[in-house]
C-alpha cells in the first residue's frame, strides 16, 4: 500500500512558483528522503502535505486521504516534526504531550498510557513533570519529536530534525528514526545531509528549485553518474585561467568553480587526473591539493544542477 | 472538547506568567490602593474611609456695639458640623488654641481650625488678610488640604463680603447718604446668599463638592459614605480599563502561538481553525470575568465597595467581558507580532481607556461636553456607564440597553477580528 503519494504537486506565492509539479510516493513502512539545499522546496512541499499549506495544484494523499479533499483524515494519519521546536516552554513534558495528545483525539487512559509510552520512548520519564523551557536542546527535540508519535500515526514527517544541534542528539534523533521505522511507521525524512538521506532511506527524492530531479534508492542515484568520480582541486591563482583548458580534457565531464576549490567530474580518476596536471603544468598553474570522492549523493546532484548541495 | 483543552492550556499559561497576573489583578488593586490611601487611609479594619479629624476653636466674639446677631466665625464653626459633611469630616470643638495644637500633636485630630477673638471685627473693616489659623499633623497631606481649601474658600467668601459692604458704606458716603446700620445684617445675609449659590454652580460648595466626588444614588442611604463611592467608580475605572488590557493581551497568545511555531503545529493537527480561535476566545473570556470577579471581591473587602445587586452587576460584568474580549480579538486582528504588540495595546487601548472616562469617572461633570459625548463611541464609555447605572442601585431592566450596546460593539468587533484572523492564517 503506498503510505504517500504526490502527484504533480504545486505552490506559487504569487509570480513564485515555490514547487513545480513534484511527483514521488512512498510505500507503507519505508522511510523516504527529500533531499535538496535550503530554498529547493522541500519545507512548502511537506507544508502542503501537512495541512499548513494549500496546493495551488495537483493532490497527495496521506493513507489514501487526500490532503485537499479529505485533510481531517489525512491529518489524523500524519505526525509532523517541525523544524523548530514547537512546544509551549511554560508547561511541563508531560503538559505538553498530554496537550497535544488531544488535538489528535486521545483522552482518558488511552491518552495516559500513550503520554507514558512516549515519555519512555524519548527518555524523560525521569524529566516530565519540568518545564520544557528549562531543557536543553537535545531534550527539547526529542520532546518535539515525541508530540508527533502519541497517536501512533502511519507516517510521521520530520522536517530537518537535525539541523542546528549536536553530534550526540543527531545520533540520538536518528536512531529514533530507524525505530519508528521499524514498529512500522512511514518516515518521510526531509535534509540536506546527504550523509543521513543515504544512511536512513529506502528511497531518495532529490529536489532543486521546486522540482523533483531525481527519485530512486540510493544505489539507483549513484548509478546515475556512472563510474564518475568527484575530483577537488585548490590551486595557486585563479581557476578560470584554466578552467576551458580543462573542461576540454578528455574524461572531464563536468568541472565547475565551487566554494573557490574547482571540482571536476571524471570518467577514471587514475586516467584523468595526469591529464590535468599536464594541461596545469603547460599553463603554469600549480595544484596544491587534491580530493578524490568516490560518487555519493553529493556528485549525483553535482552532477544533475552542476551545483554543490550546500549552494 | 477540543475549544476547552485549547482554552485551558492558554488560562493554564497565562496563570502562570507573572507579568500577566500582575497586570490582570495587582496593577489595578495597587493604583486603587494608592488613590485610597492618599484619601486618608484605612481604619483598623474597619471598612468606610477613615473621617478627617477636625478641630475647631472659634474664640470669634461681638464687640458690643455689633449690629450682628451672631459672630462670623460662627458660619466657619458650623460648616464642619454640617449633617453633608459629617460622613467625612469628624469636627469637635476645642475651648482654646492651646488645647487644639496639643490635641494636633498627640495626633487626636488631623487639623486644627482657630478662628480668633477678633475675626468679625476684621471681617466687617474688610481687612484682606485672614486671620484663621490652620495647624495640621505634618504627616497627612489630604485631609489638611481639604479642610484649608474648605475655609479658604469660607474666608474668602467673608473677605469678599468685607469688602462688598465697606464698598456699600464708602458708596453711600460719597454720595451724602448715612448709611443705615441696622441694614447691615440683611445686607451681610443677602451676601451671603448669593456667595453660597455662587459656590454652588463653581461646585466648590462643600456639599456640592461631596456630591461631585460621589453622587447620592436613588435608593440608597443618605448616609451611604460618599469617599466609598467615589472608591467605587475610581476601582470600575481600573478594573474597566485593565479588563480591556487583558482581553487584548490574553488575546495575544495567538501571536505568540505564531511566533513559537505552535501555531502551525496545531493546524497540522486534526483540529479545525474555528475551534483554535473560539479556544482561544473561550479562554480570554474565562479570565477577563474572574479578572473582574476577583477585583470585586478584593475592592469589596479591601476598600468597602458595594458594587450593587447580583443580577445587576453579573449583567455589567457580562458586557464588560464582551466588550473586552471583542476589542481584545479586533485589535490583535491589526497586530503583526508581539513586539509589536505592547505599543499598539498600551497606545491604543490608555487612549481609548481616556475617551471613556476611565480616568476621570469621579468627575463626569467636570469634563467637557464633546468628552461626554465621545464616550459614547468607545466600548469602555458603555461600559463605565453601566458600572456607574449598577452602583447608582438602578434595575437590570434599565441596565439593558447598555448592555445590549456593548454586546453589539463586542460581537461585531470579535466577527471582524475573526474574518481577519482566518484571512491571515488560511
Amino acid at each position: 500500500m503506498k503510505a504517500i503519494e504526490v502527484e504533480n504537486l504545486q505552490k506559487s506565492f504569487g509570480d513564485f512558483h515555490a514547487v513545480q509539479g513534484a511527483s514521488f510516493e512512498a510505500e507503507a513502512g519505508e522511510v523516504l528522503s527529500l533531499l535538496g539545499p535550503n530554498g529547493a522546496g522541500k519545507s512548502t512541499t511537506i507544508s502542503m502535505l501537512s495541512g499548513l499549506l494549500a496546493p495551488t495544484g495537483g493532490d497527495a494523499c496521506i493513507m489514501g486521504h487526500s490532503v485537499i479533499r479529505d485533510p481531517e483524515s489525512a491529518k489524523r494519519s500524519l505526525g509532523v516534526v517541525p523544524q523548530d521546536i514547537a512546544l509551549y516552554p511554560d508547561l511541563s513534558a508531560r503538559e505538553n504531550l498530554v496537550f497535544w495528545g488531544k488535538m489528535y483525539g486521545l483522552r482518558g487512559a488511552e491518552l495516559k498510557s500513550r503520554v507514558d509510552a512516549v515519555l519512555d520512548v524519548i527518555g524523560l520519564t525521569d524529566r516530565q513533570k519540568d518545564h520544557v523551557g528549562k531543557f536543553s536542546g537535545g531534550m527539547k527535540r526529542r520532546v518535539n519529536i515525541g508530540a508527533a508519535l502519541l497517536h501512533k500515526p502511519d507516517v510521521v514527517i520530520m522536517d530537518e530534525p537535525t539541523v542546528g544541534i549536536d553530534p550526540q542528539s543527531r545520533r540520538h534523533i536518528l536512531d529514533n528514526v530507524r525505530e519508528l521505522n521499524q514498529k512500522g511507521m512511514t518516515v518521510l525524512y526531509t535534509t540536506h545531509y546527504m550523509e543521513e538521506a543515504a544512511e536512513l532511506s529506502h528511497h531518495i527524492a532529490i529536489m532543486d528549485k521546486g522540482r523533483i530531479i531525481a527519485y530512486g534508492t540510493h544505489d539507483e542515484l549513484i548509478r546515475m553518474v556512472g563510474e564518475q568520480t568527484r575530483i577537488d582541486l585548490t590551486l595557486n591563482t585563479e581557476a578560470e585561467k584554466i578552467l576551458d583548458a580543462w573542461r576540454a580534457t578528455q574524461g572531464v565531464a563536468k568541472i565547475d568553480v565551487i566554494d573557490g576549490k574547482v571540482t571536476a567530474l571524471v570518467d577514471d580518476s587514475n586516467r584523468v587526473l595526469p591529464r590535468l596536471f599536464e594541461v596545469a603544468s603547460k599553463a603554469n598553474v600549480r595544484i596544491t591539493s587534491v580530493d578524490i570522492q568516490e560518487p555519493n549523493l553529493e556528485t549525483v546532484f553535482l552532477h544533475l544542477t552542476g551545483r554543490a548541495l550546500r549552494d | 472538547m477540543k475549544i476547552l483543552d485549547i482554552a485551558f492550556k492558554d488560562l493554564t499559561r497565562s496563570f502562570r506568567s507573572a507579568f500577566a497576573i500582575g497586570m490582570m489583578v495587582i496593577a489595578p488593586l495597587m493604583l486603587t490602593g494608592l488613590i485610597y490611601f492618599a484619601f486618608g487611609g484605612m481604619s483598623g479594619g474597619d471598612v468606610s474611609m477613615t473621617a478627617i479629624k477636625v478641630g475647631v476653636v472659634n474664640a470669634d466674639q461681638l464687640s458690643a456695639d455689633s449690629v450682628l446677631d451672631a459672630p462670623i466665625g460662627e458660619d466657619i464653626r458650623s460648616m464642619f458640623f454640617d449633617d453633608s459633611v459629617k460622613s467625612w469630616i469628624a469636627a469637635t470643638d476645642f475651648k482654646d488654641e492651646a488645647t487644639a495644637r496639643a490635641a494636633v500633636n498627640k495626633q487626636e485630630i488631623g487639623v486644627a481650625v482657630i478662628i480668633p477673638q477678633n475675626f468679625t471685627e476684621q471681617y466687617l473693616s474688610g481687612e484682606k488678610d485672614t486671620p484663621v489659623v490652620i495647624v495640621s499633623d505634618p504627616t497627612l497631606s489630604i485631609g489638611p488640604a481639604v479642610v484649608e481649601d474648605m475655609v479658604t474658600m469660607m474666608v474668602d467668601g467673608v473677605a469678599g463680603g468685607g469688602i462688598a459692604l465697606q464698598t456699600i458704606l464708602e458708596r453711600q458716603q460719597a454720595n451724602g447718604i448715612e448709611p443705615d446700620r441696622a441694614q447691615i445684617p440683611s445686607w451681610i445675609q443677602r451676601y451671603g446668599d448669593w456667595y453660597r449659590e455662587f459656590q454652588r454652580d463653581l461646585f466648590h460648595h462643600p456639599e456640592k463638592a461631596a456630591l461631585i466626588v460621589a453622587a447620592p444614588s436613588a435608593g440608597e442611604s443618605e448616609t451611604a459614605d460618599p469617599i466609598q463611592k467615589m472608591m467605587g467608580l475610581t476601582m470600575a475605572g481600573q478594573m474597566i480599563f485593565f479588563a480591556f488590557f487583558t482581553g487584548a493581551y490574553s488575546m495575544m497568545s495567538i501571536l505568540r502561538e505564531d511566533e513559537e511555531g505552535t501555531l502551525a503545529r496545531l493546524f497540522t493537527t486534526p483540529t479545525d481553525r474555528t475551534s483554535i480561535l473560539t479556544g482561544k476566545f473561550v479562554a480570554v473570556f474565562i479570565t477577563v470575568i474572574l479578572q473582574g470577579l476577583v477585583l470585586m471581591v478584593a475592592g469589596h473587602y479591601a476598600f468597602g465597595i458595594n458594587w450593587g445587586g447580583p443580577a445587576e452587576v453579573a449583567l455589567a460584568l457580562l458586557g464588560q467581558v464582551i466588550a473586552a474580549t471583542g476589542l481584545g480579538v479586533l485589535l490583535i486582528a491589526f497586530v503583526k507580532n508581539t513586539r509589536q504588540g505592547g505599543p499598539v495595546l498600551g497606545g491604543g487601548l490608555t487612549g481609548l481607556g481616556m475617551l471613556g472616562g476611565l480616568f476621570t469617572a469621579n468627575m463626569p461633570n467636570a469634563m467637557p461636553a464633546a468628552m461626554n459625548m465621545i464616550a459614547n463611541f468607545t466600548p469602555q464609555g458603555w461600559v463605565l456607564k453601566s458600572w456607574r447605572m449598577v452602583m447608582d442601585g438602578q434595575s437590570a431592566g434599565e441596565l439593558l440597553v447598555p448592555f445590549l450596546v456593548l454586546a453589539a460593539m463586542g460581537i461585531v468587533m470579535f466577527a471582524v477580528g475573526s474574518f481577519m484572523f482566518r484571512k491571515r492564517f488560511a
